[in-house]
């Protein structure tokens, strides 16, 4: 029958027979509130998903995610508001920064919960992939769930790349000049390839106008497309349960599993709002392409990166700047398929589990020696001297 | 299709509405909390340019005061330092200067209709405004047209054979 095909919240499919003149009426025209939800269906939406199942067993480690996402929020929110007063031209870049530091109201805490924001996100992000990782979530049927996973981390690490060159310091200068030129050890083409990322030969104004492009247009429309993506996907398949089975009924992710992640959010969002407090962010000398004695360091989280090239046997560099990168991301792109395994639990993916640990290993040592042996990052006070101080500033501490 | 009732579907105890009640409110609190972290901040930021104090204005020389005969109208054009945001800027200004005697008048030309840049005629003695054609007379005050008032006036003075303007906000 024809009514079959409505909605199940339409009034007409519960009718009651027979109906009054009042009824006949209020069903003709419904109210504002009553219209809006036949069309839009919203709070059915918002109902379903407070009341989706959550297998017992679920609890804290699933909460990262959601913390992820709210993280993301924030530097959308934080990164529009800095785009109103940022101006991306090596002339003004650095002036504007500067500006906003030291001169709009709050602009300094809003620079810090963007800086901080950045770097919490990757936290949040690689313990959410542990997570899901050590899980087993990324066997059958969520591989596409991990696999847009991964192209949203690369996205991330893209983010933070084209961010880091934006406030046109030394550091930002000169982290760019060395990340850049990585991309030209790729194999034949990257001379091309370099000249195609900094818009040039050199990096400068065109450098800065495309990483500005990039940063705030097309990564975030990838990123918007591809999180609301995962998190359809997310919904579409449940979220799994332990790997081994826990007894019990699945319970609603309202109201416990909310209050977790609540608490979660709590924690991380205030972790980056005291930073941005306590510590808040920097600025160094302005860009000088004729410095010479400026140490260059990349954003913490690529310190992995660079100290693997720094312990490269001359020669092979190529090796670390894209041979083992390459690897470690196809592996992670095609994770599901690398580990054909049926049982999700640990034991059971014994060789997929140590050449994880060790990729993690490596990462984690290579980025621990890379900390240990960075200089502290600039205080405030040491980064509002003139522009030649700073680079003398690096070289007295280390 | 019957909706599944909570203690069907989930646990064999349901939750209880104390319990629901509760977490619910402490979520409601800890996502006002969350967002107000964001927002506040932000919108204290984005609206800073409303708590900045405006520069008082200055007097600046503009012109001779011999090359302002008595009765003529002058359209002079002169530059502010100001800080533009991030950047100090020359801003540019245009004022019209009308001599009576020994006082002198500064008539801005921007039309008191919708905005527009009046300009000055000579040979009519009047202001004319190319987007709606409002007419104002050489000392500013409305003839014909939409216009609802007369030109705004700036501090004008001669001094130590000068012309000073000083902008009025
Ligand atoms: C914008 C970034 C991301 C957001 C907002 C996000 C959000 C979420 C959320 C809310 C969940 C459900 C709750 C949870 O398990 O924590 C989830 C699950 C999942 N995520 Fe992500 N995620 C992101 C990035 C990633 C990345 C980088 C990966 C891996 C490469 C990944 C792989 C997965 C998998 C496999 C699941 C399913 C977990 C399960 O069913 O047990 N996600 N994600
Ligand atoms: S703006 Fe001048 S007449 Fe309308």
């Amino acid at each position: 029958m024809e009514q079959k095909d409505l909605t199940p919240e339409s009034p007409v499919v519960r009718e009651p027979e027979p109906v009054t003149e009042e009824e006949r009426l209020r069903r003709a025209r419904p109210g504002l509130k009553d219209w809006l939800e036949l069309r839009l269906g919203w709070w059915g939406f918002v109902r379903k998903n407070l009341d989706e199942p959550m297998p017992p067993g679920v609890g804290w480690w699933q909460t990262l995610g959601n913390l992820v996402l709210t993280l993301l929020v924030f530097q959308f929110v934080t990164g529009i508001a800095l785009a109103m007063y940022y101006s991306p031209s090596p002339d003004t870049a650095y002036q504007s920064v500067k500006h906003i530091t030291e001169n709009v109201t709050l602009g300094s805490f809003v620079r810090g919960l963007h800086s901080y924001g950045s770097s919490a996100i990757m936290i949040a992000i690689v313990l959410h992939i542990l997570r899901t990782f050590f899980w087993g979530s990324y066997k059958r049927p969520r591989e596409l769930t991990w696999v847009v996973g991964s192209v949203i981390f690369m996205i991330m690490l893209g983010f933070s790349f084209t961010g880091y060159l934006l406030p046109w310091d030394q550091k930002a200068y000169w982290a760019t000049v060395v990340g850049t030129r990585i991309i030209a050890t790729v194999p034949l083409v990257g001379e091309s390839l370099l000249v195609l990322v900094r818009g040039g030969e050199e990096v400068g104004a065109l450098t800065l106008t495309r990483f500005y492009a990039i940063h705030i247009m097309l990564l975030p429309a990838g990123l918007i497309a591809l999180t609301g993506l995962h998190l359809y996907l997310v919904r579409r398949h449940h979220i799994a349960g332990p790997v081994t089975p826990v007894k019990g009924r699945p319970r609603p992710f309202y109201p416990s599993q909310l209050f977790k992640d609540a608490v979660v959010v709590l924690v991380g969002v205030g972790a980056v709002v005291f930073l941005a407090i306590a510590m808040p962010p920097g600025l160094e000398g302005v860009a000088d392409p004729t410095g010479t004695d400026f140490a260059p360091r990349p954003e913490w989280y690529f310190l992995g990166l660079y100290e693997l090239l720094k312990i490269m046997p001359p020669g092979y560099e190529v090796l670390a700047t894209f041979v083992i990168p390459g690897i470690i991301s196809v592996g992670m792109l095609i994770l599901p398929w690398l580990d054909r395994s049926r049982s999700r639990h640990p034991g059971k993916r014994q060789l997929i589990i140590d050449l994880a640990m060790a990729v993690i290993l490596l990462i984690g040592l290579c980025t621990l020696k890379g900390i240990l042996e960075t200089p502290p990052p600039h205080t405030p006070s040491e980064a509002s001297h003139s522009a030649a101080a700073p680079e003398t500033a690096t070289m007295a501490e280390r | 299709m019957s909706e599944p009732t909570q203690s069907t579907k989930f646990g064999e105890e349901p939750e209880s509405p104390q319990r629901r009640k509760v977490l619910g409110w402490l979520v409601g609190v800890i996502n006002l909390l969350v967002v107000g972290a964001v927002i506040g901040p932000v919108l204290g930021f984005m609206g800073g340019p409303l708590a900045r104090r405006r520069e008082s204005p200055q007097w600046i020389p503009v012109m001779d005061e011999s090359d302002l005969p008595d009765g003529s109208v002058r359209e002079v054009k002169y530059a502010v330092r100001v800080q533009d945001g991030y950047r100090i800027a020359n801003h540019e200004y245009v004022v019209y200067l009308k001599r009576n005697g020994s006082e002198v008048i500064a008539l801005d030309p921007t039309c008191t209709h919708l905005g527009c840049r009046v300009k000055y005629q000579e040979e009519k003695s009047r202001f004319f405004c190319p987007c709606h054609g409002g007419v104002f007379d050489a000392e500013g005050k409305v003839v014909s047209g939409p216009p609802p008032r007369a030109l705004d006036r700036h501090s004008a003075k001669f001094e130590g054979g000068k012309v000073w303007v000083k902008r009025e906000a």
